[in-house]
């Protein structure tokens, strides 16, 4: 079954149809040469006014043009189908994995609520369970903002609403709703906020920016590794720095991890959820805002600097 | 007084495995928590547990190759796989890699809980020495139920831990009449996904493995309406 497969890929598919139209061409002029002349030759001394002398050659081209345009309409819809294929591809692994991390949030409030329905609880522990329940609504509602966003035809024509934001006090506000997160995988947050000043962005988007960049420190982090937040002054710019110290992202992926959907492959991601949509989202997002989203990483294992740049 | 029940919760989400922490030691049993595979297989080497609550999406090491280390060491301690992937493929998967049973996130608590009871009472009989020694010989062949080792008519090899069960069940009962729904109600704890017919082909697979001519049974033949009978003379 998968020789078969195999046997029936795009590519060899498409080698296939190629080689069947050039040893056709091939047949054609061939024949054309060997037989169809000499038929002329008989043709011409029974009936000699049929024929001029330009209109062999007519013929001739008549039928290599033909198959050129064939050849070139199935290499056009080669090219779109090898896109589809690749499009249907990417579409089944986003449902495959933005449904795999709906479920964890949701297997979480659901949990809580039957607790809470079938167990005697405490009112401190109910306390709790509440306050982690609306964790993972908000993660819930951070991934389907992402989702929604993606979703948008044009990202470029995003709409923003620009205002002045105090952006150390912004990043405060952003991580005060991680608490329980760092504490929960004993994360240690070193914010230096120095540089900060006052920045026109939209509030909302930025927020989904920073959202994103401590979400994935966190997720692609082992626990208790700190995370450190810098913002620094740069000549026109506002560098905001998310350093962490996980397992970092190899040179070859770099470029790639700001693609959408895509999510880099290796032993270490391999059982770690995501849409492949946060770093995609973020960098336009920044784009928008006339900024830039960048990633430096040692490689494996090496943790990974993100720097978000936006004007001053 | 009786002990408790330890249980080894391998999850890597935070809130779920407080949640199940905070349930399963409501119903009396002694929880560890770890958040990765390795940790997992280290906890199992170092303590004694009568269960493991495995999720497959696990950093470092995943679930399905925990689930198959386990099963290297041990065909009989009992897992219970807990995975947000739900397709009939992913259940099949986790089945293969040695999983007892599989539920998929989100799941329903009191539906967790009787599952948990279900294997471990199951866990408990398995346990119970059908006879004064573990290894079973019959003509001349063998079960050892003790590692799931087996002398069958083409050789050794090792039967799964349903296939172990089904024959304790039959063995220990040898000479007795044991119906489909016993075997389904002890073995496969009446889960609703399981057929009759299930039965009939771990019987079919038995048979292969230990009578002369499959079709035509000595050992373990078939009751009609009634179910399946071992027969055999000890001859340890």
């Amino acid at each position: 079954m998968n020789k078969l497969r195999t046997l029936f890929h795009p590519i060899f598919v498409f080698v296939g149809v190629q080689v069947a139209w050039i040893g056709l061409m091939v047949i054609w002029v061939y024949w054309y040469f060997k037989n169809n002349l000499k038929l002329e030759e008989f043709a011409e001394k029974l009936r000699p006014e049929i024929f001029d002398s330009e209109f062999t050659w007519v013929i001739l081209l008549e039928g290599s043009f033909l198959m050129l345009i064939i050849l070139a309409g199935v290499y056009v819809i080669f090219v779109y189908w090898n896109k589809q294929a690749r499009l249907n591809r990417l579409q089944s692994n986003f449902v495959s994995s933005v449904s795999h991390e709906l479920k964890s949030p949701l297997a979480s409030i659901q949990l809580y609520l039957e607790t809470m329905k079938y167990q005697k609880v405490s009112s401190r522990d109910a306390g709790d369970f509440v306050e982690t329940m609306l964790t993972d609504t908000a993660r819930l509602s951070g991934l389907i903002d992402n989702i929604l966003e993606s979703s948008k035809a044009d990202p470029k024509a995003m709409r923003l609403q620009f205002q002045p934001v105090e952006i150390g006090e912004f990043l405060k506000e952003v991580v005060e709703a991680y608490k329980r997160q760092f504490e929960e995988r004993n994360c240690r947050l070193q914010l230096d906020l120095d540089g900060a000043g006052v920045l026109k962005v939209d509030k909302r988007a930025l927020r989904m920016v920073f959202n994103n960049l401590i979400g994935n420190a966190l997720r692609y982090s082992p626990v208790g590794a700190p995370l450190t937040i810098e913002v620094r002054n740069r000549k026109k710019y506002c560098d905001i720095h998310f350093i962490d110290q996980g397992i970092g992202i190899e040179k070859k992926d770099q470029k790639k991890v700001f693609k959408k959907f895509y999510r880099a492959q290796n032993v270490d991601t391999q059982n770690i959820e995501g849409a492949g949509l946060g770093l995609f989202i973020s960098r336009e997002i920044l784009k928008n805002h006339k900024g830039r989203l960048t990633v430096e990483s040692g490689g494996r294992g090496k943790g990974t600097r993100f720097t978000v740049s936006l004007p001053r | 007084m009786r002990k408790k029940k330890k249980i080894l919760v391998v999850e890597d989400e935070a809130h779920l495995a407080k949640g199940l922490k905070f349930n399963l030691e409501r119903e009396g049993y002694d929880i560890v928590v770890v958040d990765n595979g390795q940790r997992a297989l280290d906890a199992l080497a170092k303590d004694n547990f009568d269960l493991v609550i495995l999720d497959l999406m696990l950093p470092k090491l995943g679930g399905l190759e925990v689930a198959r280390q386990i099963r290297a060491g041990d065909i009989r301690f009992p897992i219970l796989m807990l995975s947000a992937k739900s397709t009939d493929k992913d259940r099949e998967i986790g089945l293969e890699a040695g999983a007892d049973d599989y539920l998929t996130k989100p799941f329903h608590l009191p539906e967790l809980l009787l599952r948990v009871k279900g294997i471990l009472r199951r866990w408990e009989w398995y346990r119970q020495p059908v006879l004064d020694h573990e290894k079973f010989h019959f003509d001349s062949m063998w079960i050892d139920f003790s590692t799931g080792q087996a002398r069958g008519q083409s050789g050794e090899f090792y039967l799964t831990t349903k296939e172990a069960q089904v024959m304790k069940l039959l063995v220990g009962k040898k000479g007795a009449v044991v119906s489909r729904e016993e075997l389904l109600e002890k073995v496969w704890g009446y889960d609703p996904d399981t057929e009759t017919r299930t039965v009939d082909n771990f019987v079919a697979r038995l048979r292969k493995y230990f009578e002369k001519k499959p079709q035509k049974p000595e050992f373990i033949v078939t009751v009609r309406e009634k179910g399946y009978q071992f027969i055999a003379k000890d001859s340890a």
